[in-house]
Protein backbone atom coordinates (compact mmCIF):
# COMPACT_ATOMS: atom_id res chain seq x y z
CA UNK A 1 0.00 0.00 0.00
CA UNK A 2 2.74 2.45 0.89
CA UNK A 3 5.61 1.17 -1.20
CA UNK A 4 4.52 2.86 -4.39
CA UNK A 5 4.94 6.24 -2.73
CA UNK A 6 1.49 7.21 -3.92
CA UNK A 7 0.71 9.96 -1.49
CA UNK A 8 -2.72 11.48 -1.13
CA UNK A 9 -3.24 14.81 0.53
CA UNK A 10 -6.23 15.82 2.53
CA UNK A 11 -6.87 19.41 3.49
CA UNK A 12 -8.83 20.25 6.56
CA UNK A 13 -11.72 22.58 6.03
CA UNK A 14 -11.21 26.03 7.45
CA UNK A 15 -8.17 28.05 8.30
CA UNK A 16 -7.03 26.14 11.37
CA UNK A 17 -4.73 23.63 9.73
CA UNK A 18 -3.34 24.90 6.45
CA UNK A 19 -0.80 22.13 5.83
CA UNK A 20 -1.43 19.09 3.67
CA UNK A 21 -1.82 15.87 5.63
CA UNK A 22 -0.27 12.74 4.18
CA UNK A 23 -2.73 9.94 4.81
CA UNK A 24 -0.87 6.98 3.32
CA UNK A 25 1.25 4.76 5.50
CA UNK A 26 4.89 5.83 5.61
CA UNK A 27 7.71 3.36 5.03
CA UNK A 28 8.61 3.58 8.64
CA UNK A 29 12.41 3.57 8.34
CA UNK A 30 13.17 7.25 8.01
CA UNK A 31 10.37 8.78 9.99
CA UNK A 32 11.27 10.67 13.07
CA UNK A 33 9.50 9.61 16.23
CA UNK A 34 7.07 11.84 18.11
CA UNK A 35 9.62 13.18 20.57
CA UNK A 36 12.16 14.06 17.89
CA UNK A 37 9.51 15.97 15.99
CA UNK A 38 8.43 17.74 19.17
CA UNK A 39 12.04 18.83 19.77
CA UNK A 40 12.32 20.08 16.19
CA UNK A 41 9.17 22.18 16.55
CA UNK A 42 10.32 23.59 19.88
CA UNK A 43 13.75 24.43 18.48
CA UNK A 44 12.46 26.05 15.28
CA UNK A 45 8.87 27.26 15.57
CA UNK A 46 7.40 27.44 12.09
CA UNK A 47 8.99 24.17 10.93
CA UNK A 48 5.97 23.26 8.81
CA UNK A 49 7.36 19.89 7.78
CA UNK A 50 7.83 18.81 11.39
CA UNK A 51 4.40 20.10 12.38
CA UNK A 52 2.74 18.33 9.47
CA UNK A 53 4.48 15.08 10.28
CA UNK A 54 3.60 15.29 13.96
CA UNK A 55 0.00 15.99 13.01
CA UNK A 56 -0.04 13.05 10.63
CA UNK A 57 1.24 10.77 13.37
CA UNK A 58 -0.79 11.99 16.32
CA UNK A 59 -4.14 13.11 14.95
CA UNK A 60 -5.42 9.59 14.07
CA UNK A 61 -4.60 8.40 17.60
CA UNK A 62 -6.43 11.33 19.15
CA UNK A 63 -9.38 10.75 16.84
CA UNK A 64 -9.54 7.13 18.07
CA UNK A 65 -9.45 8.35 21.66
CA UNK A 66 -12.31 10.68 20.78
CA UNK A 67 -14.32 7.94 19.08
CA UNK A 68 -13.94 5.73 22.13
CA UNK A 69 -14.85 8.38 24.66
CA UNK A 70 -17.37 10.44 22.69
CA UNK A 71 -18.81 7.78 20.32
CA UNK A 72 -19.29 10.40 17.64
CA UNK A 73 -17.17 10.72 14.49
CA UNK A 74 -17.57 14.48 14.11
CA UNK A 75 -16.86 15.13 17.77
CA UNK A 76 -13.77 12.89 17.52
CA UNK A 77 -12.52 14.84 14.52
CA UNK A 78 -13.09 18.10 16.40
CA UNK A 79 -11.18 16.70 19.36
CA UNK A 80 -8.21 15.77 17.17
CA UNK A 81 -8.17 19.27 15.71
CA UNK A 82 -8.37 20.99 19.08
CA UNK A 83 -5.84 18.83 20.87
CA UNK A 84 -3.32 19.12 18.06
CA UNK A 85 -3.74 22.87 18.00
CA UNK A 86 -3.10 23.11 21.75
CA UNK A 87 -0.16 20.72 21.50
CA UNK A 88 1.50 22.64 18.68
CA UNK A 89 0.94 25.96 20.42
CA UNK A 90 2.57 24.57 23.53
CA UNK A 91 5.52 23.22 21.55
CA UNK A 92 6.01 26.42 19.55
CA UNK A 93 6.00 28.45 22.75
CA UNK A 94 8.65 26.19 24.22
CA UNK A 95 6.38 25.31 27.12
CA UNK A 96 6.64 21.58 26.68
CA UNK A 97 10.25 21.24 27.78
CA UNK A 98 10.50 17.49 28.07
CA UNK A 99 9.60 16.14 24.62
CA UNK A 100 9.49 12.62 26.04
CA UNK A 101 6.42 13.72 28.00
CA UNK A 102 4.55 14.59 24.81
CA UNK A 103 2.18 11.60 25.06
CA UNK A 104 1.34 12.49 28.68
CA UNK A 105 0.56 16.05 27.68
CA UNK A 106 -1.62 14.88 24.78
CA UNK A 107 -3.40 12.40 27.05
CA UNK A 108 -4.13 15.03 29.69
CA UNK A 109 -5.34 17.48 27.06
CA UNK A 110 -7.58 14.83 25.52
CA UNK A 111 -9.18 14.11 28.87
CA UNK A 112 -9.88 17.78 29.54
CA UNK A 113 -11.24 18.39 26.06
CA UNK A 114 -13.48 15.33 26.23
CA UNK A 115 -14.95 16.60 29.49
CA UNK A 116 -15.63 19.94 27.78
CA UNK A 117 -17.13 18.35 24.69
CA UNK A 118 -19.32 16.10 26.83
CA UNK A 119 -20.63 19.12 28.71
CA UNK A 120 -21.29 20.91 25.41
CA UNK A 121 -22.88 17.77 23.98
CA UNK A 122 -25.13 17.33 26.99
CA UNK A 123 -26.23 20.93 26.71
CA UNK A 124 -26.91 20.50 22.99
CA UNK A 125 -28.83 17.28 23.63
CA UNK A 126 -31.00 19.02 26.21
CA UNK A 127 -31.78 21.81 23.74
CA UNK A 128 -32.57 19.35 20.96
CA UNK A 129 -34.73 17.39 23.32
CA UNK A 130 -36.63 20.50 24.14
CA UNK A 131 -36.91 22.23 20.77
CA UNK A 132 -36.32 19.77 17.98
CA UNK A 133 -35.89 16.16 16.97
CA UNK A 134 -32.30 15.03 16.65
CA UNK A 135 -31.47 13.73 13.18
CA UNK A 136 -30.81 10.01 12.97
CA UNK A 137 -27.19 9.55 11.97
CA UNK A 138 -26.52 6.19 10.41
CA UNK A 139 -23.08 5.06 9.40
CA UNK A 140 -23.18 4.30 5.67
CA UNK A 141 -22.14 0.69 5.18
CA UNK A 142 -20.53 1.46 1.84
CA UNK A 143 -18.16 3.94 3.47
CA UNK A 144 -16.41 1.23 5.43
CA UNK A 145 -12.91 0.24 4.48
CA UNK A 146 -13.17 -3.54 4.41
CA UNK A 147 -14.81 -5.65 1.73
CA UNK A 148 -17.89 -6.73 3.67
CA UNK A 149 -18.59 -9.61 1.29
CA UNK A 150 -15.20 -11.01 2.27
CA UNK A 151 -15.99 -10.44 5.95
CA UNK A 152 -19.30 -12.27 5.45
CA UNK A 153 -17.50 -15.21 3.82
CA UNK A 154 -15.10 -15.40 6.75
CA UNK A 155 -17.90 -15.12 9.31
CA UNK A 156 -19.63 -17.97 7.52
CA UNK A 157 -16.63 -20.18 8.23
CA UNK A 158 -16.81 -19.65 11.99
CA UNK A 159 -18.75 -21.79 14.40
CA UNK A 160 -22.36 -20.76 15.06
CA UNK A 161 -21.50 -19.46 18.52
CA UNK A 162 -18.51 -17.49 17.30
CA UNK A 163 -20.59 -15.91 14.54
CA UNK A 164 -23.48 -14.93 16.82
CA UNK A 165 -21.15 -13.57 19.50
CA UNK A 166 -19.05 -11.54 17.04
CA UNK A 167 -22.09 -10.15 15.23
CA UNK A 168 -23.61 -9.04 18.51
CA UNK A 169 -20.32 -7.69 19.82
CA UNK A 170 -19.41 -5.71 16.72
CA UNK A 171 -22.77 -4.69 15.35
CA UNK A 172 -23.91 -2.86 18.44
CA UNK A 173 -20.66 -2.74 20.39
CA UNK A 174 -22.14 -4.90 23.10
CA UNK A 175 -19.93 -5.87 26.05
CA UNK A 176 -19.55 -9.52 27.00
CA UNK A 177 -22.01 -9.16 29.88
CA UNK A 178 -24.86 -8.14 27.58
CA UNK A 179 -24.04 -10.63 24.85
CA UNK A 180 -23.98 -13.37 27.48
CA UNK A 181 -27.36 -12.40 28.87
CA UNK A 182 -28.96 -12.28 25.41
CA UNK A 183 -27.54 -15.58 24.21
CA UNK A 184 -27.91 -17.59 27.39
CA UNK A 185 -24.15 -17.99 27.88
CA UNK A 186 -21.86 -17.12 30.76
CA UNK A 187 -19.81 -13.93 30.50
CA UNK A 188 -16.59 -15.90 30.71
CA UNK A 189 -17.73 -18.21 27.95
CA UNK A 190 -18.56 -15.23 25.73
CA UNK A 191 -15.07 -13.79 26.27
CA UNK A 192 -13.48 -17.11 25.28
CA UNK A 193 -15.71 -17.50 22.21
CA UNK A 194 -15.15 -13.86 21.26
CA UNK A 195 -11.38 -14.10 21.56
CA UNK A 196 -11.15 -17.29 19.52
CA UNK A 197 -13.60 -16.07 16.91
CA UNK A 198 -11.92 -12.69 16.57
CA UNK A 199 -8.54 -14.29 15.92
CA UNK A 200 -9.99 -16.63 13.33
CA UNK A 201 -11.97 -13.88 11.64
CA UNK A 202 -8.99 -11.55 11.46
CA UNK A 203 -6.72 -14.27 10.07
CA UNK A 204 -9.30 -15.17 7.44
CA UNK A 205 -9.95 -11.56 6.40
CA UNK A 206 -6.21 -10.94 6.20
CA UNK A 207 -5.79 -14.13 4.19
CA UNK A 208 -3.51 -15.62 6.85
CA UNK A 209 -3.39 -19.15 8.20
CA UNK A 210 -5.55 -22.09 7.33
CA UNK A 211 -9.21 -21.47 6.60
CA UNK A 212 -11.20 -22.13 9.77
CA UNK B 1 -0.11 -1.93 5.39
CA UNK B 2 3.39 -1.69 6.78
CA UNK B 3 4.25 -3.97 9.68
CA UNK B 4 3.91 -2.19 12.98
CA UNK B 5 5.86 -3.01 16.10
CA UNK B 6 5.55 -2.31 19.78
CA UNK B 7 7.71 -3.84 22.47
CA UNK B 8 4.73 -3.81 24.87
CA UNK B 9 1.96 -4.43 22.37
CA UNK B 10 -1.55 -4.40 23.82
CA UNK B 11 -3.15 -7.79 23.08
CA UNK B 12 -6.07 -7.74 20.66
CA UNK B 13 -8.43 -9.04 23.36
CA UNK B 14 -7.48 -6.13 25.63
CA UNK B 15 -7.95 -3.63 22.81
CA UNK B 16 -11.45 -4.98 22.35
CA UNK B 17 -12.15 -4.83 26.08
CA UNK B 18 -10.93 -1.24 26.07
CA UNK B 19 -13.17 -0.35 23.15
CA UNK B 20 -16.21 -2.00 24.73
CA UNK B 21 -15.66 -0.20 28.06
CA UNK B 22 -15.05 -3.49 29.85
CA UNK B 23 -11.91 -2.33 31.67
CA UNK B 24 -11.94 -0.61 35.02
CA UNK B 25 -11.05 3.08 35.18
CA UNK B 26 -7.36 2.50 35.84
CA UNK B 27 -7.11 -0.08 33.05
CA UNK B 28 -8.93 2.19 30.65
CA UNK B 29 -6.58 5.09 31.40
CA UNK B 30 -3.50 2.87 31.08
CA UNK B 31 -4.53 1.63 27.63
CA UNK B 32 -5.68 5.09 26.48
CA UNK B 33 -2.33 6.60 27.49
CA UNK B 34 -0.41 3.83 25.76
CA UNK B 35 -2.43 4.18 22.55
CA UNK B 36 -1.85 7.93 22.35
CA UNK B 37 1.88 7.33 22.44
CA UNK B 38 2.01 4.22 20.27
CA UNK B 39 1.39 4.22 16.53
CA UNK B 40 1.60 0.43 16.34
CA UNK B 41 -1.10 -0.37 18.91
CA UNK B 42 -3.22 2.47 17.62
CA UNK B 43 -3.07 0.94 14.15
CA UNK B 44 -4.11 -2.40 15.65
CA UNK B 45 -7.12 -0.75 17.27
CA UNK B 46 -8.02 0.89 13.98
CA UNK B 47 -7.78 -2.53 12.32
CA UNK B 48 -10.16 -3.92 14.92
CA UNK B 49 -12.64 -1.12 14.23
CA UNK B 50 -12.38 -1.73 10.50
CA UNK B 51 -13.22 -5.37 11.14
CA UNK B 52 -16.18 -4.33 13.29
CA UNK B 53 -17.34 -2.05 10.47
CA UNK B 54 -17.10 -4.95 8.04
CA UNK B 55 -19.23 -7.13 10.32
CA UNK B 56 -21.84 -4.37 10.64
CA UNK B 57 -21.91 -3.85 6.90
CA UNK B 58 -22.21 -7.59 6.21
CA UNK B 59 -25.09 -7.88 8.67
CA UNK B 60 -26.91 -4.84 7.31
CA UNK B 61 -26.44 -6.07 3.75
CA UNK B 62 -28.18 -9.32 4.77
CA UNK B 63 -25.16 -11.45 3.90
CA UNK B 64 -25.15 -13.52 7.07
CA UNK B 65 -27.08 -16.51 8.28
CA UNK B 66 -26.93 -16.19 12.02
CA UNK B 67 -28.94 -16.86 15.16
CA UNK B 68 -29.74 -13.63 16.98
CA UNK B 69 -31.71 -12.71 20.09
CA UNK B 70 -34.87 -10.62 20.16
CA UNK B 71 -33.16 -7.53 21.55
CA UNK B 72 -30.79 -7.51 18.59
CA UNK B 73 -33.70 -7.48 16.14
CA UNK B 74 -35.26 -4.60 18.01
CA UNK B 75 -32.03 -2.62 17.70
CA UNK B 76 -31.85 -3.31 13.96
CA UNK B 77 -35.40 -2.03 13.54
CA UNK B 78 -34.58 1.01 15.66
CA UNK B 79 -31.72 1.78 13.26
CA UNK B 80 -34.23 1.86 10.43
CA UNK B 81 -33.51 -1.54 8.87
CA UNK B 82 -36.51 -3.19 7.26
CA UNK B 83 -36.85 -6.61 8.81
CA UNK B 84 -39.35 -9.08 7.37
CA UNK B 85 -40.24 -11.68 9.98
CA UNK B 86 -41.99 -15.04 9.66
CA UNK B 87 -43.08 -16.57 12.94
CA UNK B 88 -43.81 -20.28 12.70
CA UNK B 89 -44.99 -22.69 15.38
CA UNK B 90 -43.66 -26.27 15.58
CA UNK B 91 -45.13 -28.32 12.71
CA UNK B 92 -46.31 -25.10 11.14
CA UNK B 93 -45.76 -23.76 7.66
CA UNK B 94 -45.79 -20.36 6.00
CA UNK B 95 -45.72 -18.83 2.52
CA UNK B 96 -42.78 -16.49 2.35
CA UNK B 97 -40.79 -14.20 0.12
CA UNK B 98 -38.21 -11.44 0.27
CA UNK B 99 -39.25 -8.00 -0.92
CA UNK B 100 -37.04 -5.66 -2.90
CA UNK B 101 -36.95 -3.24 0.03
CA UNK B 102 -36.30 -5.81 2.73
CA UNK B 103 -32.92 -5.49 4.41
CA UNK B 104 -33.27 -8.65 6.41
CA UNK B 105 -35.52 -11.71 6.59
CA UNK B 106 -35.78 -13.67 9.82
CA UNK B 107 -37.54 -16.85 10.85
CA UNK B 108 -38.91 -16.96 14.38
CA UNK B 109 -39.06 -20.65 15.19
CA UNK B 110 -41.33 -21.24 18.16
CA UNK B 111 -40.05 -23.91 20.54
CA UNK B 112 -39.80 -24.85 24.16
CA UNK B 113 -36.10 -24.72 24.90
CA UNK B 114 -36.09 -25.50 28.62
CA UNK B 115 -33.76 -28.37 29.40
CA UNK B 116 -32.12 -28.36 25.98
CA UNK B 117 -28.38 -29.07 26.14
CA UNK B 118 -27.10 -28.55 22.63
CA UNK B 119 -29.25 -27.09 19.90
CA UNK B 120 -28.73 -27.85 16.21
CA UNK B 121 -30.64 -26.42 13.26
CA UNK B 122 -31.09 -28.61 10.21
CA UNK B 123 -32.18 -27.16 6.88
CA UNK B 124 -33.38 -29.15 3.86
CA UNK B 125 -34.24 -27.22 0.72
CA UNK B 126 -36.02 -28.56 -2.34
CA UNK B 127 -33.31 -26.84 -4.39
CA UNK B 128 -30.41 -28.67 -2.74
CA UNK B 129 -29.58 -32.33 -2.40
CA UNK B 130 -27.68 -31.85 0.83
CA UNK B 131 -29.12 -31.17 4.24
CA UNK B 132 -27.30 -28.31 5.99
CA UNK B 133 -26.70 -28.39 9.69
CA UNK B 134 -25.87 -25.52 12.01
CA UNK B 135 -24.31 -27.14 15.05
CA UNK B 136 -24.42 -25.96 18.63
CA UNK B 137 -26.20 -22.67 18.04
CA UNK B 138 -26.47 -20.30 21.01
CA UNK B 139 -29.90 -19.97 22.56
CA UNK B 140 -31.62 -18.63 25.63
CA UNK B 141 -33.38 -21.51 27.35
CA UNK B 142 -36.00 -19.14 28.73
CA UNK B 143 -36.91 -17.81 25.27
CA UNK B 144 -39.97 -19.08 23.44
CA UNK B 145 -38.33 -19.11 20.02
CA UNK B 146 -35.09 -19.30 18.09
CA UNK B 147 -34.57 -16.41 15.68
CA UNK B 148 -32.65 -17.23 12.55
CA UNK B 149 -31.59 -14.38 10.27
CA UNK B 150 -31.32 -15.57 6.68
CA UNK B 151 -28.80 -14.65 4.03
CA UNK B 152 -31.05 -12.26 2.12
CA UNK B 153 -28.84 -12.26 -0.96
CA UNK B 154 -29.17 -16.03 -1.30
CA UNK B 155 -32.93 -15.84 -0.68
CA UNK B 156 -33.35 -13.33 -3.49
CA UNK B 157 -31.69 -15.73 -5.92
CA UNK B 158 -33.95 -18.65 -4.97
CA UNK B 159 -36.65 -19.91 -7.34
CA UNK B 160 -40.00 -21.03 -5.91
CA UNK B 161 -39.00 -23.72 -3.44
CA UNK B 162 -39.66 -25.29 -0.08
CA UNK B 163 -37.35 -25.16 2.91
CA UNK B 164 -37.80 -27.43 5.90
CA UNK B 165 -36.10 -26.43 9.12
CA UNK B 166 -35.79 -28.74 12.11
CA UNK B 167 -34.72 -27.76 15.60
CA UNK B 168 -32.92 -30.60 17.38
CA UNK B 169 -31.97 -31.11 21.00
CA UNK B 170 -28.70 -33.02 20.72
CA UNK B 171 -27.63 -35.18 23.65
CA UNK B 172 -25.15 -38.06 23.98
CA UNK B 173 -28.09 -40.45 24.12
CA UNK B 174 -29.48 -39.17 20.84
CA UNK B 175 -31.45 -36.38 19.24
CA UNK B 176 -34.89 -35.05 20.09
CA UNK B 177 -36.95 -33.12 17.58
CA UNK B 178 -38.13 -29.85 19.07
CA UNK B 179 -39.99 -28.63 16.02
CA UNK B 180 -40.22 -28.77 12.26
CA UNK B 181 -41.04 -25.67 10.23
CA UNK B 182 -41.89 -25.42 6.54
CA UNK B 183 -41.28 -22.34 4.42
CA UNK B 184 -42.86 -22.16 0.96
CA UNK B 185 -40.77 -19.56 -0.78
CA UNK B 186 -41.85 -17.60 -3.86
CA UNK B 187 -39.80 -14.90 -5.53
CA UNK B 188 -41.33 -11.50 -4.85
CA UNK B 189 -43.60 -10.27 -7.65
CA UNK B 190 -41.71 -6.99 -7.63
CA UNK B 191 -38.30 -8.67 -7.93
CA UNK B 192 -36.32 -7.44 -10.91
CA UNK B 193 -38.28 -4.21 -11.17
CA UNK B 194 -35.89 -2.39 -8.79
Amino acid sequence: MCNGRAIRYTFFAGPIWPYPMEVDEPDGHDHADDATLARRIAAAPGDAAAETELYRRLAPRIRLYGLKHLRDAQAAADLAQQVMLLTLERLRAGKLRDAERLASFVFGTCRMQVLDLRRTGARRARLLDRYATAPQVEEPAAALGLDHARVAECLDRLSERERSVLVMTFHDEQPAREVAAALGLSEGNVRVIRHRGLGRLRDCVNGEGEPP
Amino acid sequence: MKPVHCANAVPLATLLEYWLDELDEAGDARIAGHLLGCAACSANLQGLLDLAGGVRAAMQAGLLQVVVPDAFLERLAARGLRVREYAVAPSGSVNCTVGPDDDLVVARLGASLAGVGRLDIEQASSTRAQVERMRDVPFDSSAAAVILAANTGQLRALPASTLRIRLLDVAPAGERLLGEYTFHHSPHPGAGRH
